[in-house]
């Protein structure tokens, strides 16, 4: 578990598969940097669970998933080579995205061993704030209100912690102090809003009693009345922005993957004797 | 001839035919035509890309989107567009400014390059520093792969951005037009910014500019846009266009800040802090939006005026770590300097991505080869400093060779790996990219007399 390399004034840092999240912000702390990122629990997370996993917390809102930090990789090949995809520097057109196509692959592909970030200067301010809906439907309407202003939060969050009840929506700013204060107060002139934290998304990942989190991905304009259908729900976390639900309970099934020929094409010709096995954060 | 080459012309090519077709369905039946004779197909939009990466090395069927050119749907409510593969960049914002929306890459060709051509290099602009390449805006297209299969890859137009399965979007944004034809694009639309602080900073030499840069970047502040223009494209763009830019400045910058008018005229001073600690000799900034447009105009005007003082000129693209950006600079001035060339530099100086401009004469015997010489040198500098020969421009034909100077047999042998999964008989659009023993042999950088 280490960190290979930290640039601070090119805001690039290479590190370990095996490394914790946590572990790598407290690296880039000391220069006020982050890599932009909250999945659930950060101290036992590694980054290459996050990688192949895909994962991402709810500031995926403000600054994308993991594949959007990502320069370059070490991975290491079903036949046990070892291979780099990418460049250390912010921009680069050079060869095949293998890192994008490695990232959320589960490991199916390769073993990724290494990993370069792009990383960020800590925003100045950051603040949260919820305000509480009766029904999903005024909670995804304020969302959809709040999204035709000038307003750019970072975190625009739904969730319900037991299936029932009040529905919370979480929207979060960051920036300057004058930027996160003028945002603050815009948002405040919508609806009456009371300061929160994120920690319900380490909630709805910390349960183990009820089984596996749920996720599925739909039209932001269509969350409402996906989440109305769903039956069985006991709690779920929505990034609102986004379209992305996750719950658990009963599984409402998720969309079967595209192109099925294609993928299973290039696992074959990554993989031709089928040794890499998915990987499960 | 339109179809012997793109924007890179020290090599040309033409190919056995050229279709336009119209619809998704003409496009695969050219397509599984091609496919039962055998022949190469070459995607192509409008042909601005610079690496000669629509070139027909073997001849071929060149398939043009420019036909497919229609907005299909604007989806306000979830801020995405569905367009066709051939419409220009700059038509999807056009369309949709008037509602606070813009599509955010914004290459120099956005006038004129295609939708698909910015999937084919993951385009990216003077804006790119904040907002991120063509990948991070685009959700999801179709694909007519070589054998005729309709595939869509990423978010469908109704479907929600995280699909099940591979990234196969992403392993085709910078594919180069390698792995199949695109006909439909889904594309993200961003909240157009409030607020622009934009200034041009003068300075006295290029060094002092480029040091300003990378103490921006250190100091935590990622303005939008950081470009850097030398003296000689100063003057060449004020002698074209009569900007009124200082024709005695070494180097000058175009900042840009952008976001919500509370707190970024705090930024800008601490930006002006810095450019003055470097010893900038002026900071001019914009104070109304036309004044903007014209800074903004002024430097994607840059390559325009470049026809005017030199009859021929290569553009190379590489990137470089952003602290080695006065590090290049001086190894450009060199190597062109050694090489008796002129040469001129706009850069994205925010991201390390140089693009360095050298002049040559096609008529004067061995300027071509010199020219090769020294814009080759140049990436290869790049290489060695942790950087990439290409940040947006592409690999083509023009770096192929180069591949395996930045990337090992096995980095190369798992790229090939993705594109015999879309096409294993590397039909589409061969020759490109890998190092090829076929260019080695037939190279030879010269202008071909056109048919």
């Amino acid at each position: 578990m280490s960190i290979v390399a930290y640039a601070p004034d090119d805001l690039t840092v290479t590190v370990t598969a095996d490394t914790t999240l946590a572990a790598l912000q407290q690296h880039l702390a000391p220069r006020n940097q982050w890599l932009p990122m909250d999945p659930p629990n950060p101290t036992r997370l590694t980054i290459g669970e996050i990688v192949d996993c895909d994962l991402s917390g709810p500031r995926r809102y403000g600054y994308g998933t993991v594949r959007e930090h990502i320069l370059s990789m070490r991975a290491e090949m079903a036949d046990g080579r070892m291979i780099k995809s990418g460049a250390d520097v912010v921009k680069n057109a050079a060869g095949y995205d293998l890192c994008r196509l490695f990232t959320g692959a589960r490991g199916e592909l390769a073993t990724v061993e290494e990993i370069c970030f792009k990383v960020q200067p800590r925003p100045e301010a950051e603040q949260f704030g919820k305000v509480t809906f009766p029904t999903v439907e005024a909670a995804c309407e304020f969302v959809e209100k709040l999204d035709t202003t000038e307003l750019t939060p970072t975190v625009l969050d739904l969730h319900n912690a037991n299936g029932a009840g009040p529905w919370t929506v979480v929207v979060g700013f960051a920036g300057t102090r004058e930027e996160v204060d003028w945002q603050c107060k815009q948002t405040g002139l919508l609806a009456a809003v009371a300061d929160t934290k994120l920690d319900y998304d380490e909630q709805l990942w910390a349960t183990t009693a009820t089984g596996p989190v749920h996720k599925l991905s739909v039209l932001p304009s269509k969350l409402a009345a996906t989440i109305a259908a769903m039956r069985g729900v006991s709690a779920l976390v929505a990034r609102a922005g986004n379209g992305v639900i996750y719950y658990r309970g009963e599984d409402q099934g998720t969309g079967l993957a595209p192109a099925a020929r294609l993928m299973q094409r290039l696992k074959h010709e990554f993989d031709p004797a089928n040794k890499l096995q998915a990987r499960r954060a | 001839m339109v179809y012997e080459c793109d924007a890179y012309t020290m090599e040309k090519h033409l190919p056995d035919a050229v279709a336009l077709p119209r619809s998704t369905e003409e496009v695969v039946r050219v397509v599984k035509l091609c496919a039962e004779h055998r022949l190469p197909i070459i995607p192509r939009g409008t042909g601005t890309s610079l690496s000669g990466a629509v070139l027909a090395v073997d001849g071929g069927v060149i398939i043009g989107t420019t036909r497919l050119n229609r907005i299909l749907n604007v989806d306000y409510r979830n801020r995405r567009a569905l367009v066709e593969a051939g419409v220009p960049n700059l038509w999807i914002t056009n369309a949709v400014k008037q509602r606070g929306l813009m599509f955010a890459p914004d290459p120099s060709s956005q006038p004129s390059s295609t939708i698909a051509g910015n999937i084919a290099f993951n385009a990216g602009g003077p804006h790119t520093l904040k907002h991120g390449a063509t990948t991070n805006h685009v959700l999801g297209f179709d694909m007519v792969l070589p054998d005729g299969e309709v595939v869509w890859l990423g978010a469908t137009p109704d479907g929600g951005e995280d699909v099940e399965g591979y990234d196969l979007r992403g392993a085709v944004i910078g594919s180069e037009g390698m792995f199949g034809v695109i006909t439909r694009v889904v594309v993200r639309l961003m909240k157009t910014p409030r607020a622009f602080r934009t200034m041009l900073v003068v300075f006295n030499s290029a060094d002092d500019a480029s040091r300003t840069v990378s103490d921006i970047i250190a100091a935590g502040i990622i303005p939008v846009a950081m470009e850097l223009m030398d003296q000689p494209i100063t003057r060449a763009i004020e002698d074209a266009y009569h900007f009124g830019l200082p024709m005695d400045a070494g180097a000058v910058l175009i900042i840009e800040l952008e976001g919500h008018e509370a707190g970024i005229d705090r930024q800008l001073e601490r930006v002006t802090e810095l450019c003055r600690k470097n010893n900038a000799r002026d900071l001019k900034p914009a104070r109304t939006p036309e004044e903007r447009a014209a800074l903004w105009k002024c430097r994607k005007s840059a390559f325009g005026a470049i026809g005017r003082i030199s009859p021929n000129f290569v553009t190379q693209d590489g990137v470089v770590p952003r602290t080695k950006l006065p590090e290049i600079m001086h190894f450009i001035y060199d190597a062109a300097k050694k090489l008796g060339l002129g040469v001129a530099n706009v850069a994205h100086a925010g991201d390390g991505n140089i693009h360095p401009i050298i002049f040559y004469d096609e008529r004067i015997a061995g300027d071509v080869e010199k020219a090769y010489a020294c814009s080759t040198a140049i990436v290869r500098r790049c290489i060695e400093l942790g950087g990439t020969a290409t940040g947006e421009h592409g690999i083509g034909v023009e770096k192929a060779e180069l591949m395996a100077v930045q990337y090992s047999a096995d980095d190369l042998d798992a790229m090939q790996r993705l594109r015999r999964a879309f096409d294993p008989e590397g039909r589409c659009n061969p020759h490109k990219m890998f190092p090829s023993g076929k260019r080695c042999l037939n190279f030879n950088p010269q202008r071909q007399v056109a048919v």
